[in-house]
C-alpha cells in the first residue's frame, strides 16, 4: 500500500497556483485509484491561513510549514521545509507539481530523504497497484513508462494532467511541522522579483494563443531587401491587440548573436524548442517557421495549430498543424492586425 | 581599422587545412613517428625545442567528417596503412563483395538523347528477353577492370574521417580544429611563412562588429594544404603561383549524394556496388554501395559536360532513383542524411605546383583523383601518407624545410609511385565525354585497351567554354518565348528554373512520401543543420554585379545544392548562407568570366563556417 | 578581490537537429546509432560554461575546472568544439551519455570526483552547469550534486550572477512568465544551474585551444570508467510520440481572406 504525500506553497497572495490545484486534483484521484492514503503539505509565509482553502483536499489533517523565512522561494529554507514535512509525513510517493520554486528544491529534497526522483511527468498508470510514470526525454521527443522500486518516490508533475481542483474554504485540520535553520544555514536574501515593463513582456502564459516567429521574419522578402522594422512592428501590434504570447525558434533569437537586426523584444526567453522551452496554450500560430522535428518540440504542447508559411513543404506545418497558409506572413498579419483593430 | 599588432600570432611547426582523407593519411602516418618508444621526441619540434613536432590542423565543417559521402575505393594504401585495424571497428564500413554495372533506359521520355544513345537504346532493348533485362534496366554481363574494386572498401568518408580524428587526436600530439575556416595563405613574396585564420565577429560583409576578433596568424614550417578542390587556401595559392604550364582545370562534376536506411525486408547484400549510366541523362552517372547495418550511400554525378541550362543535382537525383530498377531496391527506404560535393575531374591535368617555400599540396587540390578508375579517397590518402614520409624523412636528417628540399622527397617519391603512372593512364581517359556518352566510354575503352597510350583528340571545354543554351539542348520541347515565360514564373517565384522547365520538357512530378522523397529544402533538414554559425562574413559573393545582370543562364542558381542561390533584384543573385552546403558547385557553374586570363569566374568563394551536415555521411 | 574555484559539469548531447530514434535491447533503452550521432556540449551547460570562463576571467586567479560524463570518444570529439572556447581543466568520466539513466547515480559519482579534485577550495566553489540536460532532461542531476557536497544555497534557471563589491552574489533565476528573482547570496559555496543566460558564445581562441588541449588529452586517456546501475529505474516502453496530424492546406486564398479566417479561430473558444 503507498501512502502519498502532495506538497504545495502558496504565492505570495495567500493563493494557490493553478499548476499546483491541477497537481491536487490528480493526486487525488491517483491516492484514490490505488487505494492509499493521500496527505497535504503546505509551505510558506501564512500556510496555515492558505491551508484552509484545501477543505476537503485529505481525510488527513494539513501539514504545514510556516514563517516569514518561507515567504519567497529560496533553496535552503524549502529543502528544509519539504524535507521536514517529508520526515513527519513518511510518505511512500512524494508528489508535487513543476512550480518553478518546486523545480528547483524537490530533487535534493529527495536526495536529503534517501528517495528517487522523476520529473516532467506528464502521466502515472496503475498496473495491478504497481505505478509507472510517462515522462519524456531529449527534450519532448522521446516518451517512456518508466517505474521504480524505490521508495520514497519523488513525482514532479507537469501542468494539465487534471482540471484544479476547486478551492473550498473550511475547517481544516492543521499540523505545524517544525522547521528552525541555523540563522548561518541562511546566506541567501531575497531581494525581489523582476518583471518586464508592460511594453516589453511578450511571454504570458496564460494566454490563449502562442505566436511563434520564425527566422523567416528577418530574410530577404521577394524585394531583395530584410525588413525587420516593418516585422517588430507588425508582430508586436499584433501580440498587443491579441493579446497572444510570443515565442522565437531558436534561429531567430541566435541571429542576434550575428549582429544581425532582430525584433528589439526577442530573448533567449522566448525561445521555444529543443533549447528552449514547451509552453501550454490552447492554441498555436506558428509564422516564418521552418525546420523538422527537433524545431517543432516547441509546440508539443499546443493544442490547436496553424502555420502561415511560403513554403507549403515547411517541416512545421506537415503533419504538426492543423491548418497550413502557404501566403506571405507580412500581408497576412497586417490584415489580422486590421481586423483585431476593428 | 584594426592595426595588425591587434592579431595574435602563433608559432608552430605544421598547419595543416582541411581535414578530409588527404589530411587524416597524412596525420595518421606521421602521428606514429612522432615519438621514440621511449616517449621522448622522434621528430623535434623546431618552434619548441625538447618537445615533439608541433602540429595543428584547421577544419572549416563544425565537427570533422561532415561531408556527406559514400565511397567505393580498392582501398590499397588506405588497407596497407591499417592493417593492424579491425574494419568492424570503424562505422559503415564494409569488404566490397559484389558488383553491378547497369545500363539505364528512359522510362518517361524525358531525357535528351542523342541519336547514337537512341541506337543502344534499341539495342537494349532488344535483349530484353535476356537474364540481364530487368525493369528497364541492362545489367552489364561483366564489370570492366578499371571499374571493379572487389576486394576494397565501402565505408563513408564521414565516419571514417570521424574516426580517423578519434585515433590521431588520441596520442595528444596532434590538434585537429573543427569550425575553424582559414581565410588565407600568409604570402613572403613567394614564400608561405603560414595562414590566417578567419575573422570572427563580423557582419556579413565581413565589417567587425561587438564581439570582434581578429583571425589568428598561424606562421607555421610548413603549412600543408588538403582543402579539396574548392577550398579556399588552395585556391589562392592557384591565383597567385597560376598552374604549371599545359594544366588546366576544365572538368568538374557536382557528386549529390544521400544515405538512405532500406527496408526491413531489403534483399540487398551488405557489401554489394550498382553502377549506373544512361539515365536520369545519358551523361549523369549513378551509384548505390550498401554499408552494414541497412545502410546505402546512393547518388549521381552531374558533370561539366552536361550542357543543359538548368542542370541541377537534387532534382536529377530524384527522378534516378525513382528509375523502375532503383525504385524497387529502395522501396521502403527512408532518407537519412544528404549532401553533396563538387569534384575535381581533370586529375592529372589539374595538378597545381605541388610544393613551394613552406607550403606542400596533397588530395584532390593537388590533382591526385584517378578520372579512369573514378578513384579518389584512397589516392588523397596516399598524397598524405608520401608527405608524411617525406617529412619524416627530412626532420630526421635535421633538413630544413623548404621548396627545395621538398620536391627532392614528396615530389620525387609521388613521382615515381604507382600514383603517377596509374594517373599517366587516366590523363586523357574521359576527354571523349565532351562529345557525349559514347565517345566517352570509347575513349574509356580505348585507354583501358592501350593503357592510356592512345586517346581521342577531343579538346576539353570549361562550363565558360561550352556556355549551354536552351535551344540546342530542349529543341522542340520549349519555345523562346516559353522560356521567357519560365524565367519570370521563376524570378517572381524567388526560385530556380530547373524544376518549371524540367516539367516542360516532360519530366513528371515528383510524389513526395515524405520518407525518400521530399522537397529540396526538407532534404537538408533530415539528419543535418540548417544555419550557419553567426559571426562570421559571408562567403559567397557576385564579384561584379554588372555581369550578373547580363548573364542569360544562371547555372549558379540551378546547381546550388543547397538552394542557398535565388534570383535576385535586377538579376544579380541572393545568397542565403545558413542553406549554403560549401559544395563549392557554383564557382565552376559560374558561366561569366570575371578574368578570363586568371580563369576566374564572377563568384567570389571564401572561407566560412557552417554548411549542412549528416551524421551518417 | 573576490575569487573563485568553478567547477562546470556538464555531459553531451547529440546536436539537436539530428532525428533521435530510441531502440531498446534486453538492457536499457539507447539512441539508434549513438554512437554516429554528432555530440555537443550538453546546451545549457555549454552556456554555463562560457558564463564561467567570463566570470574567471573578471575575477584573476578565478579557475574553472569541467567535469564531464560521457563516451570518451565523444567527449574527445566535443572537446575539439568548446576548446578553443574557454580556458578549462579537464575531469572525464568516460561513461554513457543516453539520457535513459538514473540522475541520482551520476549526482554520486559527480560529487565523489569533485571532491577528489585536487587544489579545489571548497570555500571559494561555485558549481555551475545547465539547468536541465538535453538528454535526460530532468533538471535533478545538478540539484542532487550540489546537495551530496552539502552546499545549501543553490539557484536554478538562472540568467544571470553578478559579483557585488562586496563579493556576494547577486543572482537572477528564472520564474514563471519572464520573471526573475533577484537572490543576494552571501557568496561561494553554492550551485548555480543555468538557463540561456546574456552571453554571445565566445569566439574561436587558437591560443585557448592550444593550451587547453595540452591538458585535455591526458585528461582525457585518464578517465575513469564508470557505468550506471542496472536496478535503479525500469523502463516499460520508449517511443517517439505519434501525433501525425491532417494538415490542410490553404494555398489559394489571399491575405484579406486567410487573415479573416484566423481572426474568427483565435476568437472561437
Amino acid at each position: 500500500m503507498e501512502r502519498f504525500l502532495y506538497l504545495l506553497h502558496h504565492e505570495n497572495d495567500g493563493s494557490f497556483a493553478d499548476r499546483a490545484l491541477e497537481g491536487l486534483a490528480f493526486a487525488k484521484a491517483l491516492a484514490a485509484q490505488v487505494g492509499g492514503d493521500l496527505h497535504v503539505a503546505v509551505c510558506g509565509e501564512q500556510a496555515t491561513k492558505a491551508a484552509h482553502n484545501l477543505a476537503g483536499a485529505s481525510q488527513q489533517p494539513i501539514l504545514v510549514v510556516e514563517g516569514a523565512e518561507f515567504a519567497f522561494p529560496r533553496f535552503a529554507t524549502d529543502a528544509a521545509a519539504l524535507t521536514a514535512i517529508c520526515e513527519t509525513a513518511a510518505p511512500t510517493v512524494v508528489l508535487a507539481c513543476s512550480t518553478t520554486r518546486m523545480t528547483r528544491v524537490l530533487a535534493a529534497v529527495a536526495c536529503r530523504c534517501k528517495g528517487a526522483i522523476d520529473t516532467h511527468i506528464t502521466g502515472v498508470s496503475v498496473n495491478g497497484g504497481q505505478l509507472s510514470v510517462q515522462r519524456w526525454y531529449y527534450r519532448q521527443r522521446i516518451q517512456a513508462e518508466q517505474c521504480r522500486s524505490k521508495r520514497p518516490w519523488f513525482m514532479l508533475f507537469e501542468g494539465g494532467m487534471a482540471p484544479a481542483w476547486q478551492i473550498q474554504t473550511g475547517t481544516v485540520q492543521i499540523q505545524k511541522v517544525e522547521c528552525r535553520l541555523p540563522a548561518d544555514k541562511i546566506r541567501t536574501i531575497v531581494e525581489g522579483k523582476r518583471t518586464p515593463s508592460g511594453e516589453s513582456q511578450t511571454i504570458r502564459p496564460a494566454a490563449n494563443l502562442l505566436f511563434v516567429a520564425g527566422a523567416g521574419w528577418t530574410k530577404k522578402q521577394s524585394d531583395g531587401q530584410t525588413h525587420p522594422d516593418q516585422a517588430a512592428s507588425l508582430i508586436r501590434t499584433f501580440l498587443q491587440l491579441g493579446g497572444a504570447s510570443l515565442g522565437s525558434t531558436k534561429s531567430l533569437v541566435d541571429l542576434k548573436g550575428e549582429g544581425q537586426t532582430v525584433l528589439p523584444f526577442l530573448t533567449h526567453l522566448n525561445q521555444v524548442g529543443q533549447t528552449g522551452s514547451t509552453p501550454r496554450h490552447p492554441k498555436g500560430l506558428a509564422t516564418c517557421c521552418h525546420g523538422e522535428e527537433p524545431h517543432v518540440v516547441g509546440w508539443r504542447f499546443i493544442n490547436e495549430r496553424r502555420a502561415i508559411n511560403l513554403d507549403a513543404n515547411c517541416g512545421w506545418a506537415q503533419g504538426k498543424a492543423d491548418v497550413l497558409y502557404v501566403a506571405d506572413a507580412f500581408a497576412v498579419l497586417e490584415e489580422i492586425n486590421k481586423l483585431l483593430q476593428e | 581599422m584594426m592595426s595588425e599588432t591587434d592579431r595574435q600570432q602563433m608559432q608552430v611547426d605544421i598547419a595543416c587545412v582541411g581535414f578530409g582523407p588527404a589530411t587524416a593519411g597524412f596525420l595518421y602516418t606521421i602521428n606514429q613517428q612522432l615519438l621514440n618508444p621511449d616517449g621522448t621526441p622522434k621528430l623535434e619540434s623546431r618552434v619548441m625545442p625538447g618537445m615533439p613536432l608541433q602540429i595543428v590542423c584547421y577544419e572549416r565543417s563544425d565537427d570533422l567528417g561532415f561531408g556527406v559521402s559514400g565511397v567505393v575505393s580498392h582501398a590499397e594504401s588506405m588497407r596497407a596503412s591499417l592493417a593492424g585495424v579491425k574494419s568492424s571497428d570503424i562505422p559503415m564500413l564494409t569488404a566490397v563483395k559484389h558488383e553491378h554495372l547497369y545500363y539505364l533506359l528512359d522510362p518517361v521520355g524525358a531525357s535528351r538523347r542523342s541519336s547514337g544513345v537512341r541506337f543502344l537504346d534499341t539495342l537494349v532493348q532488344l535483349c530484353r528477353w535476356t537474364p540481364w533485362f530487368r525493369d528497364r534496366a541492362f545489367r552489364m554481363p561483366f564489370i570492366p577492370g578499371f571499374l571493379a574494386k572487389h576486394g576494397g572498401w565501402i565505408f563513408s568518408i564521414g565516419q571514417f574521417s570521424q574516426w580517423l580524428a578519434g585515433q590521431i587526436m588520441s596520442t595528444g600530439l596532434i590538434q585537429l580544429w573543427p569550425g575553424t575556416p582559414v581565410s588565407e595563405p600568409l604570402f613572403d613574396s613567394d614564400r608561405v611563412r603560414g595562414i590566417r585564420l578567419l575573422d570572427q565577429g563580423t557582419d556579413l560583409n565581413g565589417a567587425p562588429t561587438e564581439g570582434f576578433m581578429a583571425g589568428m596568424d598561424i606562421l607555421a614550417d610548413l603549412s600543408v594544404v588538403g582543402d579539396g578542390p574548392v577550398g579556399t587556401v588552395g585556391m589562392q595559392l592557384d591565383d597567385h603561383f597560376g598552374l604549371p604550364p599545359g594544366h588546366e582545370r576544365k572538368d568538374w562534376a557536382l557528386g549529390i549524394k544521400a544515405v538512405v536506411e532500406l527496408a526491413e525486408d531489403t534483399q540487398l547484400q551488405e557489401g554489394s556496388v550498382f553502377h549506373t549510366f544512361g539515365f536520369p541523362e545519358p551523361e549523369i552517372f549513378g551509384f548505390i554501395y550498401i554499408h552494414p547495418n541497412r545502410l546505402a550511400s546512393l547518388g549521381i554525378f552531374v558533370p561539366s559536360w552536361l550542357d543543359n541550362p538548368v542542370r541541377t543535382g537534387y532534382r536529377y537525383l530524384q527522378h534516378w532513383m525513382r528509375h523502375p530498377m532503383l525504385a524497387k531496391l529502395l522501396k521502403g527506404s527512408t532518407l537519412r542524411s544528404w549532401g553533396a560535393k563538387s569534384l575535381q575531374e581533370s586529375g592529372r591535368l589539374g595538378e597545381p605546383f605541388w610544393v613551394g617555400d613552406g607550403f606542400v599540396r596533397i588530395g584532390e587540390g593537388s590533382g591526385s583523383t584517378n578520372i579512369f578508375t573514378n578513384s579518389g579517397v584512397d589516392e588523397a590518402w596516399h598524397t598524405g601518407k608520401l608527405l608524411a614520409d617525406a617529412i619524416v624523412e627530412l626532420y630526421g636528417c635535421g633538413k630544413e624545410i623548404n621548396k627545395q628540399n621538398l620536391q627532392e622527397t614528396y615530389v620525387k617519391h609521388r613521382r615515381s609511385d604507382r600514383l603517377e603512372k596509374e594517373a599517366k593512364i587516366a590523363a586523357h581517359s574521359r576527354d571523349g565525354f565532351q562529345k557525349g556518352l559514347l565517345w566517352g566510354l570509347l575513349g574509356m575503352m580505348l585507354t583501358h585497351l592501350t593503357r592510356g597510350k592512345l586517346s581521342l583528340p577531343i579538346a576539353r571545354q570549361s562550363t565558360q567554354e561550352r556556355l549551354p543554351n536552351f535551344e540546342r539542348f530542349y529543341k522542340k520541347k520549349i519555345t523562346a518565348s516559353q522560356w521567357d515565360t519560365l524565367q519570370q514564373q521563376a524570378d517572381q517565384k524567388g526560385i530556380a528554373m530547373n524544376e518549371l522547365v524540367m516539367a516542360q520538357a516532360g519530366w513528371p512530378e515528383i510524389p513526395f512520401d515524405g520518407r525518400l522523397m521530399m522537397s529540396h529544402q526538407d532534404a537538408m533538414l533530415i539528419g543535418g543543420k540548417v544555419q550557419a554559425p553567426g559571426g562570421y562574413r559571408d562567403h559567397v559573393s557576385f564579384l561584379n554585379p554588372q555581369i550578373c545582370r547580363s548573364c542569360r543562364f544562371k547555372l549558379c542558381i540551378e546547381m546550388c545544392s543547397g538552394e542557398a542561390i535565388t534570383p535576385g533584384p535586377q538579376g544579380v543573385p541572393l545568397f542565403d548562407r545558413d542553406k549554403c552546403i560549401h559544395c563549392g558547385a557554383c564557382t565552376w557553374n559560374c558561366t561569366q568570366w570575371l578574368d578570363v586570363a586568371k580563369q576566374k569566374t564572377n563568384i567570389g568563394f571564401s572561407a566560412g563556417t557552417g554548411g549542412l551536415h549528416s551524421s551518417e555521411n | 578581490m573576490s575569487f573563485f574555484h568553478i567547477v562546470v559539469c556538464s555531459g553531451v548531447a547529440p546536436d539537436p537537429l539530428q532525428t533521435l530514434l530510441p531502440v531498446s535491447d534486453h538492457s536499457a533503452p539507447a539512441l539508434k546509432n549513438e554512437q554516429m550521432l554528432p555530440h555537443l556540449l550538453d546546451p545549457w551547460a555549454e552556456h554555463s560554461l562560457f558564463e564561467a570562463a567570463n566570470l574567471a576571467k573578471n575575477n584573476p586567479q578565478s579557475k574553472v575546472w569541467l567535469v564531464s560524463m560521457a563516451p570518451r570518444a565523444k567527449l574527445s570529439q566535443v572537446m575539439m568544439k568548446v576548446a578553443q572556447k574557454a580556458s578549462f581543466e579537464l575531469v572525464a568520466l568516460d561513461a554513457p551519455s543516453n539520457g535513459f539513466t538514473d540522475s541520482f547515480a551520476a549526482a554520486e559519482k559527480l560529487a565523489e570526483t569533485i571532491r577528489s579534485i585536487p587544489s579545489l577550495d571548497f570555500n571559494r566553489l561555485l558549481l555551475f552547469g545547465g539547468w536541465e540536460s538535453a538528454s535526460r532532461a530532468s533538471g535533478t542531476t545538478l540539484q542532487m550534486t550540489g546537495e551530496l557536497l552539502n552546499i545549501c544555497d543553490q539557484f536554478q534557471g538562472v540568467d544571470e550572477l553578478e559579483v557585488t563589491n562586496d563579493g556576494s552574489l547577486r543572482v537572477l533565476e528564472r520564474l514563471e512568465g519572464g520573471e526573475h528573482q533577484i537572490s543576494l547570496c552571501a557568496g561561494p559555496p553554492a550551485v548555480l544551474g543555468w538557463a540561456t543566460g546574456n552571453l554571445p558564445e565566445p569566439p574561436n581562441n587558437p591560443q585557448v585551444g592550444m593550451t587547453n588541449m595540452r591538458q585535455i588529452m591526458p585528461a582525457l586517456q585518464k578517465a575513469q570508467a564508470f557505468g550506471y546501475p542496472a536496478d535503479a529505474l525500469q523502463f516499460t516502453s520508449v517511443a517517439l510520440p505519434q501525433q501525425k496530424r491532417d494538415t490542410e492546406l490553404v494555398k489559394d486564398k489571399n491575405p484579406q481572406e486567410i487573415a479573416r479566417e484566423i481572426v474568427d479561430w483565435m476568437r472561437r473558444q
